[in-house]
């Protein structure tokens, strides 16, 4: 991959000119989706970008006692690197990519939690505080699981390239890997039953209760690129192997769509797990499927 | 499954919000404002000893009395009404504060202000009605006949 090639997978597509308007569109489909669940009208087309605007309009107040440069950081860091994690998507058929380019993946999907568990110690709130210290607890629980997933689908396919995995056959190893990930993306996406670290009504906005203003919509934005890249993978995983640029890109929407739809379905069937229900369903119920699948796969590799 | 099952209907359904300025109708149990009758009142008070929120005030003066009641104070309990043995309170169906059913409802803005008070003229109790009996003696005839021209008195006054 080249650098041109570089730029262009992630400012333009599946980067930042096509991965924020997609954001939006995903945020707007979940929120939907869950209202009509629940027999509400739910937000407009248009809200989560009226919601960008209007926050980016406000000023945030002036904090005592916070550092104005780590509140600002920290949001900033989390929309960068959850938009690089989506310009590494093998979206297209043949866009190039380099080995261990899922690593780097795994680390920029990794980010925006690492941020967000940071912000909200750096804000000096107590709530902030707990919904950090929760999203840390969580995060050590899922993190095992869906590490172990990728890992186990990347093995079976004996490389670390995305463009690989993408273009892998499927197999009941794979499809296994892929149950776990979407079993881990309720947790890293933060919604029902998993969405302790920001429980509303709770503690207030959890890790985001001190930010407002053009900062709250940074991490808005970054919830939005979250979306579209733990969708994304699911979906680039999922989806059939295509000459045409615009079928594959198609395709890798509507598949990010229905994960979107499946993940909404979930939430609003659900209520929220305390937080030793949470850790206790991914450290006994699906660890052991993540385990199994990685040592079929080690021995599937080493089998005479 | 159950939540399936319920979450797929509510899909089929559509939503139920209502859109402004369209307003949900009050229930049938629906307690509003406490409405006042001085012509069946007899201004025993026993409305506001039942009233916990002090919400009902009395005031006893010579010859009449006076009956005031805050709304911004009611809690809508219902206890007054309940215990008014003349019926002369009744719970109000679409006059509320906070009912939605009036294009617009009241704004106060000082303390008190919705309040609504009667001055009403004493009237002597009505006599019970003396049960015939073959050993009335002629001065309990005497009483009684006594007690019903006294209970014509206030018929023809009247509360005020």
């Amino acid at each position: 991959m080249n650098l041109l090639t570089a730029l262009a997978r992630f400012l333009i597509f599946p980067g930042l000119l096509f991965a924020v308007p997609a954001a939006w569109f995903f945020l707007w489909v979940e929120r939907k989706a869950v209202a009509l669940m629940q027999q509400r009208v739910g937000p407009p087309f248009m809200q989560p970008f009226f919601d960008f605007v209007k926050l980016l309009g406000k000023t945030t107040p002036p904090r005592t006692g916070i550092s104005g440069f780590l509140m600002r950081a920290w949001p900033l860091l989390a929309v960068s690197s959850a938009a690089g994690a989506v310009g590494l998507l093998p979206v297209l058929p043949s866009s190039g990519g380099f080995e261990g380019d899922l690593i780097l993946l795994l680390a920029l999907l990794e980010l925006p939690s690492i941020c967000m568990i940071a912000a909200g110690f750096s804000s000096r709130s107590l709530f902030g505080e707990i919904g950090s210290a929760r999203e840390a607890a969580l995060g050590v629980s899922y993190n095992i699981v869906f590490l172990l997933a990728i890992v186990s689908i990347a093995a079976s396919q004996h490389s670390f390239r995305l463009e690989a995995l993408a273009s892998m056959h499927p197999s009941f190893l794979t499809v296994l890997g892929i149950v776990a990930i979407l079993v881990c993306l309720p947790a890293k996406l933060h919604i029902n039953p998993f969405s302790l670290p920001n429980a509303e009504q709770e503690i207030y906005a959890g890790p985001m209760t001190e930010y407002a203003g053009p900062e709250l919509a940074m991490w808005e934005l970054a919830h939005g690129l979250e979306w579209v890249a733990g969708t994304g993978l699911v979906a680039t995983l999922v989806a059939p192997q295509v000459s045409a640029a615009w079928l594959a890109a198609f395709i890798f929407v509507v598949l990010a769509c229905v994960t979107v739809l499946l993940l909404s379905g979930l939430a609003a069937a659900t209520a929220r797990l305390a937080i030793d229900s949470s850790v206790r369903f991914y450290w006994q119920a699906t660890l052991i499927f993540a385990i199994l699948a990685i040592s079929s796969v080690i021995l599937v590799r080493f089998r005479p | 499954m159950n939540i399936l099952t319920m979450m797929w209907q509510n899909l089929r359904r559509g939503y139920q919000t209502l859109l402004f300025p369209a307003r949900p109708a009050v229930t049938r149990r629906f307690r509003g404002l406490v409405q006042f009758d001085p012509a069946l009142c007899t201004g025993c008070a026993v409305c506001r000893f039942r009233c916990t929120s002090r919400a009902i005030e009395f005031k006893a003066g010579k010859g009449e009395f006076t009956w005031s009641y805050n709304p911004g104070q009611c809690t809508f309990c219902g206890r007054c009404v309940e215990g008014c043995a003349e019926h002369a309170l009744k719970e109000g169906r679409a006059k509320h504060a906070l009912s939605q059913q009036e294009d617009t409802p009241p704004v106060y803005l000082a303390q008190g202000e919705l309040r609504k008070s009667y001055t009403v003229a004493r009237r002597p109790p009505m006599p019970k009605p003396s049960a015939p009996s073959p050993a009335k003696t002629a001065g309990a005839d005497a009483c009684a006949t006594a007690g019903l021209e006294a209970g014509a008195t206030p018929a023809t006054g009247g509360a005020q």
